[in-house]
């Protein structure tokens, strides 16, 4: 139980012995040139295999798999839905008779609503009200629904404005997001690329009536349109001008360093550990969405005792010394763990958002890998 | 970052699976993605008579029995394919020709591919039902063939391919795999190639002609096909007009209809409230106006003008919009025909046409005029206008060519040329029909459907099916009579008749006692039954006796045919006699319910043989207090057949003594008991213009078989025990089976029905209805006497029963209990039990009877089968409805057609001796118009219009030709009155007023009745003309 509470800041915690994570730290640390368990550059992403459409029934889904064998399945559904005013809206008309009415129905029924997308993560060992699963998809969520695209291309007022049929219709979705195996990693960054290869995939029946009438729609699924509608290819735009769903990065900094897709071990070590939402932006550039910083493991972690410390190692090391330390308790023992402590570095945030934002950093490469991935 | 997908080629099972993915839109606005896996296979035989591959392959039911093949090892070859051919039509193939594969000179050897069939039932329900009855019966040949199911013949839909290029590919796909199959398997009995059939699709689609060019498949268009048969130009004219009518105009031409509104558009307005919905229906006395009754309003909504009708035709479900309150009008009172009106227009110029000809306006102009001058009672209605039309009631039509519009090409032999058909039903638009054959079909009666009507032409366009037969020939004019009313006359197939007992007319009650047909059955053989019919009935449902019991009450019995013992609930008779209906009953002819042989004999309750019936039973105080009743199957034998005269003679008749007799005296006197409890209820006695026809002898005056029914008092003496007999029946079931028992209702007239009767009544002859209640109106009905003329009372409740809603079934469990009842006989609850041989409800409620008694049959297992599910139920009630409705028009058509034949004949005989070929009646004047009035003729039976020209004024004389008459309506002026209901019809500038006639609403006028052939608009149409020659009250 206790495990699982933990679990909730980040990650299940690696049963690792202060040693190890002392280890672990200092080659993480090592300034310039990180050394990382699995031999990966700081921004090097793990492998993974991907699809999409593996669910017919859905409006759109898509699997990713890790090669540390983490899997996840997204399922978009859609649903048309009446929209109903808010009752302070209605409120305000009655009072004010000659107020247009067209204006009061609009501000909500034009823009849309971040009510309509609902999300709903399923993760193996968790009850669907724990922590994790509610946190996680409420943080993906938000940038979804927060993320407001370009209009040139459609997508007015972002997914919410999408969503919009007209005054009085809107569709509803619901995306559902299922964790295949244990949560080995922070499972974020899997389940974001996952939701974020889903909705590109995510089609909608195509609209036959117009305007304020009730929708009606071809019953041709062939003809139905993406939710995040493609660029016509004759105009050779390239790929980075479409509007796209957001992804949700992890990102840890150790030290002055800050490693990518990080693997559990790592995020035991780590100072700080940050969810970065970025989306593409106007022009193509990317556009940073949210920064989250979520409790790092590591400040739970036991410390490890100096050899001045330990009784077994009593007779080895100078009496004086021991006294000393005991009594700041400040000082750094080099090779012995410690819990991290206080804040993170203004400077480390900065270089951890603009590793992902830079002009062919860390974000465009993967959003670049995502649409690598052939949406049929 | 790397990213891999899966390869579905590398998994051999996977050419096996694939889906079909579609939306689907739910009633209640869902959106849905649907998924539906296919399971490919190969073993769907190409079911031709020729393979050799298939029969070992075919899948075989539990009996281990397959599937007969269908396609002809020989078929029929054409002059392009000497070696024969089969068919592979795609859809619009079948959309534009449905009536050629229907044809019975051609068209055999079709392969009708699951594609086309699904994407035919999307865009024509009634076609595609059509369709599946060919495939049904066996003598075209036509085979359905899974093509989707079979992995060779799937298609799997490419990126980015349209449906249509999709499914035109399954269509090439299966007639090159056809080809394929049909070689490889003559290679395989070493036969030669030249042996095999060709493979020809049938398309319409240009770019589906020059793909399967390019495939090296055999295509041709429907018309280049029909081209290369025999007798082609007859089946030219049967390719529907609709696409072609299209593709030619395209562009040019003016549009003369608003279009319709977008389905969603109506969806939503139908949903807000803001469109309504309902079936259009045209007046009988003017074409222009129509009318629709939607749920929302009391009162239907007039549709005023071709505009505003849009398009729609009588009995198309349409959707209508409420006009501005400006543009409101009073109801039309004018008489307006559509022949009269636009008789000179020309079917071939479409240029100089406009949707409201000059005359058409002027006719509506002056309509507005009138509803505008007198405000005060003609209060204007609210109108509306058709915006869209949700589903067309078009079928097939009887009618002939109008013979003005062939025009003067008519002598330029054989070139296709448009010509006008005039509907035999005056409430459809005449139809323009191209043909090949205008001077064939001139004087015929033929038979046409319609295929589109668009938004650039001013009548809707048809094709040509089939001729029925020379004008006023007996034979065609029945048919046509069928036709139109949609009566299912074709001789019974073999199927229904496999059905019949095997012993035939042999058939008998089984002597032992101990035979399973005994069972549950009681013997009644002793009890002096009789029956009491119309002279000549051969279909007898009922027998009736009555005794004296030794407790001094009295046992008087109803026995009614025992149909269902012999017609097993979902055999193919049960579902023949379920489609038709009824029996319905012409002049000359009747066209059963059920084979003769039942109907006239085994099931015919005949005098001096046993036979099987259902008995109810009742116990009865002298004062006619029903003590009990009880239901049970029996064995009856009857000791005789009376018609109402004899059985009246007999009773009448003091000499006779004999039980027989004492017992239908018996059964008199409670009728009559209960003749009176059921008018104090507040039962209505209604009429309707009833004549009957007793086909006389040839040589006599024809007329004289026109007899307007008589009634004794045997008649009403059957009429109460029936009455009495289906009641008690209908509480029974109901007790039984409280959802789904079968009932018949007559809804309580809306009294706003009333309105307009009450007002002429008030005004012309200051009577009073009460329509309160049924009670109060046969009450108030009896009143409306006039001591002059005997026959008002009779006229006026012909009118209210014209204000009534007709009596329907029903099944127990679509309406609450206090709306079961029935209105006109005052009785809470009722059904039809007493006539199974000619009604299929009769025999619904025998099944729902013996159910609900316990009667198991003969072979142990009750019978509760279709008597208990209440969807199949309701579909059946509204089947037979219409089919009642149907049979009821049907049998008046065919006495009006009788009565002009039989003054036709007339005419003919005198015309030898003198100038008056017609015959002096008495007439009642039912309605009164601007320019006419309706009057009836109770000797005939028959209503009439009488037009300006058809008024004899004082001092003229009456006999002039139709031609000549009709030159005098131009001469003649009216003067209507909208309040009084009075009409004056002078001759224009004429000063003396005694020239003048002024008839009135109810008036008894003298009228002279002749059937004239009309001239002018050719063709030899027959009209019943009355000439209106006098008054005779006032």
């Amino acid at each position: 139980m206790s495990n699982q509470r933990q679990a909730s800041s980040a990650s299940q915690t690696p049963h690792l012995s202060p040693a190890e994570l002392s280890y672990l730290y200092t080659s993480l640390s090592l300034p310039g040139s990180p050394i990382r368990p699995d031999g990966r550059s700081p921004t090097q992403f793990r492998p993974l295999t991907a699809e999409t459409n593996i669910l017919p029934g859905t409006n759109g889904s898509a699997r990713i798999g890790f090669a540390d064998g983490t899997q996840a399945i997204v399922g978009v559904k859609a649903e048309v839905e009446r929209t109903t005013l808010s009752a302070d809206t209605l409120d305000a008309r009655e009072f004010d008779p000659n107020h247009d009415r067209e204006s009061q129905e609009g501000s909500a029924a034009v823009s849309g609503h971040g009510s309509w997308v609902q999300m709903s993560i399923e993760i193996p060992g968790f009850r669907d009200d724990d922590a994790l699963p509610v946190f996680l998809s409420e943080m993906m969520r938000e940038s979804l629904v927060g993320s407001v695209g370009a209009d040139e291309s459609g997508m007015a007022g972002g997914l919410k404005g999408r969503l919009v049929i007209n005054k009085r219709w809107h569709w509803r979705l619901y995306i559902d997001v299922l964790l295949l195996s244990q949560p080995l990693s922070y499972p974020l960054p899997l389940l974001s690329l996952t939701t974020h290869l889903a909705l590109l995939s995510t089609k909608l029946p195509k609209l036959k009536s117009q305007g304020e009438e009730d929708p009606f729609f071809d019953d041709d699924w062939a003809v139905a349109e993406y939710l995040y509608p493609r660029s016509s290819s004759t105009l050779k735009k390239s790929p980075s001008q479409h509007v796209r769903p957001p992804v949700t990065l992890l990102v840890i900094s150790v030290g002055d360093n800050v490693i990518f897709d990080p693997n559990r071990e790592e995020i035991a070590v780590a100072d700080a550990v940050l969810a970065i939402s970025v989306t593409r932006g106007e022009g193509g550039g990317l556009k940073l969405l949210s920064i989250r910083t979520i409790d790092p493991p590591s400040r739970l972690t036991q410390p490890g005792i100096p050899n001045s410390e330990n009784v077994n190692m009593l007779g080895a090391t100078p009496a004086e010394e021991n006294a000393l330390t005991q009594a700041t308790g400040e000082e750094e023992v080099s090779g012995v763990w410690r819990p991290r402590r206080g804040g993170v570095k203004r400077s480390v945030v900065a270089n951890m958002v603009r590793t992902v934002l830079k002009k062919g950093g860390v974000g465009e490469e993967v959003l670049e890998g995502l649409e690598g991935v052939e949406v049929v | 970052m790397k990213s891999l997908r899966r390869d579905i080629s590398s998994n051999p099972q996977a050419a096996n699976v694939t889906s079909k993915v579609f939306v689907r839109s739910t009633k209640s606005g869902k959106v849905q993605k649907i998924v539906r896996e296919l399971y490919l296979r190969q073993d769907i035989p190409c079911s031709s008579k020729l393979c050799s591959l298939c029969p070992s392959i075919a899948p075989a039911d539990a009996n281990g029995n397959i599937a007969p093949f269908v396609l002809s090892d020989r078929p029929a070859g054409t002059k392009a394919f000497p070696r024969g051919h089969y068919l592979v039509p795609d859809t619009n193939a079948l959309l534009n020709g449905m009536d050629l594969f229907e044809h019975t000179g051609a068209f055999y050897d079709v392969v009708i591919l699951q594609t086309v069939l699904e994407e035919l039932r999307n865009q024509s329900l009634p076609l595609y039902n059509r369709l599946l009855s060919l495939i049904k019966t066996d003598e075209k040949r036509f085979y359905l063939f899974f093509n989707e199911f079979r992995m060779e013949t799937h298609v799997r839909r490419g990126h980015e391919e349209s449906i249509n290029d999709r499914n035109d590919r399954a269509v090439r796909t299966v007639a090159s795999w056809y080809g394929e199959h049909l070689r490889e398997s003559a290679a395989k009995k070493g036969k030669k190639e030249k042996t095999v059939p060709a493979i020809v699709v049938i398309t319409d689609d240009k770019g589906n002609l020059r793909k399967a060019k390019e495939e090296n498949v055999t295509a041709l268009s429907l018309s280049d096909y029909v081209a290369g048969l025999e007798d082609s130009e007859k089946l030219l004219d049967m390719i529907s007009e609709a696409r072609e009518a299209r593709d030619s105009k395209g562009v040019r031409g003016e549009l003369f209809y608003p279009e319709y509104y977008s389905m969603s558009k109506m969806m939503t307005g139908l949903r807000a409230g803001n469109l309504h919905q309902g079936v259009f229906n045209v007046s009988p006395y003017n074409y222009l106006e129509g009318s629709v009754k939607v749920p929302s309003f009391d009162k239907p909504l007039l549709i005023l003008g071709r505009d505003n009708s849009n398009r729609a035709i009588a009995g198309d479900v349409v959707v209508i919009e409420v006009l501005p309150q400006n543009q409101w009008k009073s109801p039309s009172t004018k008489i307006m025909d559509e022949e009269a009106v636009t008789r000179n227009d020309n079917p071939e110029s479409e240029e100089a046409e406009a949707v409201v000809t000059d005359r058409e306006r002027k006719a509506l102009q002056d309509e507005v005029k009138k509803a505008h001058s007198n405000r005060a009672e003609g209060k204007p209605q609210p109108t509306a206008h058709v915006v869209g039309v949700i589903k067309r009631g078009w079928r097939q039509y009887v009618g002939h060519v109008d013979s003005g519009s062939t025009g003067s090409q008519a002598s330029s032999g054989r070139r296709q040329q448009t010509v006008f058909l005039l509907p035999m039903d005056k409430r459809v638009p005449k139809i323009r029909v191209r043909t090949r054959q205008a001077n064939e079909l001139l004087g015929q009666r033929i038979l046409v459907t319609i295929d589109a009507w668009d938004r650039d032409s001013r009548y809707p366009t048809g094709h040509f099916i089939r001729s029925l037969g020379e004008l006023e020939t007996k034979g065609a004019e029945t048919e046509a009579l069928l036709l139109e009313y949609d009566v299912q006359y074709k001789p019974f197939p073999k199927s229904v008749l496999d059905c019949l007992p095997a012993e035939g007319h042999d058939w008998k009650v089984p002597v032992s006692k101990e035979d399973k047909g005994w069972k549950g059955r009681r013997d009644l053989r002793d009890l002096i039954v009789c029956s009491i019919d119309p002279p000549g009935c051969q279909d007898i449902d009922d027998a009736l006796h009555a005794r004296l019991l030794p407790n001094g009450n009295f046992e008087v019995g109803v026995h009614i045919a025992d149909v269902s013992h012999f017609v097993k609930p979902n055999n193919s008779m049960d579902l023949e006699a379920s489609v038709r209906g009824t029996t319905v009953y012409l002049v000359d002819k009747r066209i059963d319910m059920l084979p003769h042989l039942l109907g006239t004999d085994l099931c015919s309750l005949k005098p001096y043989v046993e036979r099987y019936a259902f008995s109810v039973i009742w116990e009865l105080t002298p004062n006619g207090e029903i003590l009990s009743s009880d239901f049970t199957k029996s064995v009856i034998r009857s000791r005789e057949a009376f018609s109402y005269e004899q059985a009246q003679l007999r009773i009448d008749d003091p000499s006779q003594k004999d039980e027989l007799t004492e017992s239908m005296r018996h059964l008199l006197h409670f009728s009559k008991i209960f003749k009176q409890k059921r008018y104090d209820a507040g039962a209505l006695n209604l009429a309707s213009p009833e004549v009957r026809i007793e086909a006389g002898d040839e040589a006599g005056d024809p007329l004289t078989d026109v007899k307007t029914k008589a009634m004794l008092a045997t008649n009403s003496l059957v009429e109460e025990f029936m009455l009495l007999a289906n009641i008690s029946v209908a509480t029974k079931i109901f007790e039984s089976f409280s959802q789904t028992a079968l009932l018949r209702r007559h809804a309580t007239p809306p009294p706003q029905n009333f309105e307009d009767l009450i007002n002429q009544l008030s005004k012309k002859r200051n009577m009073e209805l009460d329509v309160s209640s049924s009670g109060a109106l046969a009450n108030s009905l009896d009143r409306c006497v006039d001591p002059k003329n005997p026959f008002f009372n009779t006229l006026v409740r012909i009118l209210a029963t014209r204000c009534m809603t007709s009596a329907e079934y029903f099944c127990a469990g679509a309406h609450a209990e206090p709306e079961f009842r029935h209105y006109g006989l005052a009785s809470p609850i009722y059904t039809h039990f007493t006539s199974p041989i000619r009604r299929y409800a009769d025999l619904l409620v025998h099944r729902q009877l013996s159910s609900a008694i316990g009667y198991e049959g003969e072979d142990g297992h009750a019978v509760a089968d279709g008597v208990s599910t209440r969807g199949k139920l309701e579909d059946i009630c509204r089947n037979i409805n219409f089919r009642h409705r149907n049979a009821q028009f049907a049998g008046r058509a065919s006495i009006e057609y009788y009565v002009g034949q039989a003054l036709k004949a007339r005419g003919e005989k005198m015309a030898a001796g003198g100038d008056n070929t017609g015959v002096d009646e008495e007439g009642y004047v039912m309605r009164v118009f601007e320019n006419g009035v309706v009057v009836f003729v109770p000797r005939f039976g028959i209503e009439g219009v009488v037009r300006l020209e058809d008024f004899v004024l004082p001092g003229e004389s009456s006999v002039y030709s139709v031609a000549e008459r009709r030159e005098l309506a131009l001469h003649r002026t009216t003067e209507f009155d909208n309040e009084e209901y009075t009409l004056r019809v002078e001759e224009k500038g004429h000063p003396e007023k005694e020239r003048g006639v002024t008839v009135e609403l109810f008036q008894r006028v003298q009228v002279n009745v002749s059937s004239v052939k009309e001239q002018g608009r050719g063709a030899g149409k027959r009209r019943v003309r009355i000439l209106i020659t006098g008054s005779t009250d006032k």
